[in-house]
């Protein structure tokens, strides 16, 4: 992952408790779980759109967390190894709720409506900022496979590459969705105008820039 | 803008193709140079960006407190916990707080087992936090505990029983019989569990068995009295 | 309804005509009356995924999944004295909500004349709970949201059920046969006996019943199975991945299946057995407990 959305808790103190889960210390599963609660919950929740089940599966990801702390050596940081771990609790219970899951290549594009463009209605934009309760429920809105990408790049940061692993597709077939995904979140807030937050008028300044 | 065109174009098209590029911050000189002649192709733009720095900053959620519960009855069971086996793991795994009579008589029997304890037993109220921090002498906190706790359990436990003694001859012979079977064979897991704690006072597994006979036992004798046989 | 009315005119035929259109029309919405030993069918259409429950004090209920946006239901009972109740929400158009409900009528009727027998197909998404006293439950072929099903001696048996299970009996021995989605199935007295499970989650305790367990443990489920004095016998393929907690304090464990011991508790409990350790890549976990039985896991 290229980003952390949380202030990751100091290096020592973590692996020290690590080192003290590893022997059964109660006290240091708690202070690990609280460590990392919201995060996994977080991901749980944009994942499914759902508290029940993202609670179910917070617990579900922390159970094997736990259960399998002892292998855990410190190749990769700890929260990327939950992270991971949480994303694959997810993932497998999507899949067996019978949601198209399995592979981002099997979606489904032949429906998707084209880009909406509202030429001569120049007022309807998003216009610099996006009020986080529509996000929110945007993100739920989008259909399965959308919404995992669009939460694992742009809401939790993880690269293509590493979301093409996950999801056992190519980088750009995660690319693809994720463009598309975005451009589906874009159409519902607009639809949704009624949610969004005006903001000031566009300048000069948030003009794209030459690459 | 003067001189903006307002209808779709080649450029446009384009626009479009490599916006996901440009997105991915890849080389693209076409997306930044038709964004400022195309004022809608600059909307697209600036909605994506908007969207993606939402994105980045929405806030985290917090679960509800039922999930540690759950995760530390669960692990407890299992005996990751060292030293700790969970002595209250039991209770989170049993649907008894399904029901309002069950719940009720749950929330009595643990509200007299905290008053029996703290009276009895120790200055401070008995959590399990408290028994995890007794490490100098945890046998023998805990069957302290145990005791407070299960006197407790024993009494609303007796209390359903004498409900049930007067609700039992109105209940059909075979149904009356199932639950006498049923409430014998949970007897004897209980007077076996307290048989083994008085030979092994530390025994988890023996004081998981014997808290959740216990209130195996009490859902089993509020079910009883809850019973509608359709009259 | 026509004839719904014409029964209950035929009841009423003492009283001053004009009461009895009176209360003929205080009737509640689909009333199955029941007179002399009564077979009685209904068919109510439903909105997606309607919930539907059943309380009974005797007799046997089999509910089956189909795919039709109805619940058909057919109710026999033995006594005129037994009436079976329908409740319908919203009264008018699609239903959210069908319960049935079996009335005794007359005190003096006891026993095998209380049986009422209730076979329903409900369609595919139902929220469904049972609850029948001493009588037999069956549920086949259906994928619902969350299915509760409880009695106090009859047995249950559960067959290709997909969702959230919640099963529990007193006496009752319990039956589920390629369940997927979460289990939890209790028992007192009764044994208890998966068939090829393909749950991501299941909880099963028993006191004094057995546990028969046949079947494989798929990626990353959560097998939770406990019993007080009952025996507990596992039998899985040699290519089951899963990693066992399994503990008996006075009981025997006996393990054929290949293990990699995972982990020593800290403090052994001085008069258990215990086995922590994992089979091929543990991608299961697996979690036996029993007080005094033995704890059998063998390959199939």
């Amino acid at each position: 992952m290229s980003q952390q959305k949380t202030a990751a808790p100091k290096a020592a103190s973590e692996t020290q408790l690590v080192a003290r889960a590893q022997r059964g210390d109660e006290e240091a599963f708690a202070a690990l779980f609280e460590l990392h609660k919201r995060r996994v919950y977080s991901l749980c929740l944009r994942m499914t759109g759902n508290t029940a089940e993202a609670e179910d599966l917070t617990q579900e990801a922390f159970l094997q967390l736990f259960r399998k702390i002892s292998t855990f050596r410190g190749e990769s940081a700890f929260s990327t190894w939950l992270h991971r771990l949480a994303v694959n609790v997810v993932l497998m219970h999507l899949r067996k709720k019978g949601l198209q899951q399995v592979s981002l290549d099997e979606v489904d594009t032949s429906q998707d409506e084209p880009v909406k463009r509202d030429y001569g209605d120049n007022d309807r934009r998003l216009m610099g900022s996006v009020d986080r309760i529509s996000l929110t429920r945007a993100i739920a809105e989008l259909p399965p496979g959308y919404r995992t990408v669009f939460v694992l790049h742009d809401v939790e940061g993880y690269e293509h590459n590493e979301i093409a692993e996950i999801m056992k597709c190519s980088v750009g077939n995660s690319k693809s969705q994720l463009h598309k995904a975005r451009m589906k979140l874009r159409d519902w807030l607009r639809q949704n105008e009624g949610l969004l937050t005006p903001s000031e008028p566009v300048t000069s300044d948030q003009t794209p820039t030459e690459r | 803008m003067e001189g903006t065109p307002r209808y779709r174009t080649a450029e446009c098209d384009r626009f479009e193709l490599e916006l996901e590029a440009y997105l991915e911050d890849e080389i693209s000189p076409t997306v930044p140079a038709h964004a400022r002649e195309c004022v809608f192709c600059k909307v697209v733009f600036e909605d994506l960006t908007a969207l993606r720095r939402a994105a980045r900053g929405l806030a985290l959620e917090e679960p509800s407190p039922v999930v540690w519960a759950n995760i530390r009855a669960q692990l407890s069971a299992e005996g990751a916990f060292a030293e700790k086996a969970g002595v209250w793991s039991w209770f989170w795994q049993l649907d008894f707080l399904r029901r309002p009579a069950p719940a009720a008589a749950f929330v009595c029997m643990v509200a007299l087992g905290c008053w029996l304890t703290a009276a009895r037993n120790y200055p401070q109220p008995e959590t399990a936090g408290s028994l995890a921090a007794s490490t100098s002498e945890p046998t023998v906190v805990r069957s302290m505990a145990f005791a407070g706790g299960a006197l407790g359990l024993e009494k609303a436990v007796r209390g359903l029983e004498a409900a049930f003694k007067v609700r039992e001859s109105k209940l059909a012979p075979d149904v009356k019989a199932t639950y006498e079977n049923s409430l014998n064979s949970l007897d004897a897991s209980i007077r076996e569990c307290n048989d083994s704690l008085q030979r092994e006072p530390g025994n988890s597994l023996a004081h998981e068995y014997l808290f959740a006979a216990y209130s195996q036992k009490a859902e089993v004798l509020s079910s009883a009295l809850e019973i509608d046989e359709g009259r | 309804m026509a004839d719904r009315q014409q029964q209950r005119t035929r009841k009423t035929t003492a009283l001053p005509f004009g009461l009895g259109i009176f209360l003929c029309s205080m009737a509640l919405p689909g009333m199955l009356a029941a007179a002399e030993g009564n077979r009685t069918e209904k068919t109510i259409e439903v909105a997606p995924n309607p919930r539907v429950t059943v309380s009974n004090a005797r007799g046997q209920i089999v509910v089956r999944g189909w795919d039709k946006q109805q619940v058909h239901v057919v109710c026999s009972v033995l006594s005129p004295r037994v009436e079976v109740d329908s409740e319908v929400l919203p009264p008018g158009g699609p239903a959210d909500k069908v319960h049935f409900s079996t009335h005794i009528l007359d005190p003096l009727v006891s026993g095998k004349d209380q049986t009422a027998d209730y076979s329903l197909d409900v369609p595919m998404g139902t929220d469904l709970e049972i609850r029948d006293t001493q009588g037999s439950v069956k549920v086949d072929k259906l994928q619902g949201d969350d299915a509760t099903v409880e009695t106090v001696g009859g047995a249950i048996v559960v067959s290709d059920f997909t969702g959230h299970l919640f099963v529990r009996s007193i006496g009752g021995n319990i039956d589920l046969i390629r369940a997927a989605g979460r289990v939890e199935a209790y028992s007192i007295t009764g044994d208890l006996h998966f068939v090829f499970p393909t749950t991501s989650k299941l909880r099963a305790t028993t006191t004094s019943g057995r546990i028969l367990f046949e079947g494989d443990f798929p990626d990353g489920g959560d097998y939770s199975l406990s019993d007080y004095s009952g025996d507990m016998e596992i039998i899985c393929p040699p290519s089951a991945s899963f990693e066992l907690n399994a503990k008996t304090d006075r009981g025997k464990l006996e393990n054929q299946m290949p293990m990699t011991i995972r982990h020593q508790p800290a403090t052994p409990i001085s008069s258990a057995n215990s086995l922590f350790g994992t089979h091929l890549t543990g991608k299961a976990t697996v979690n036996l407990k029993s007080f005094s039985g033995t704890i059998r896991i063998r390959q199939r």
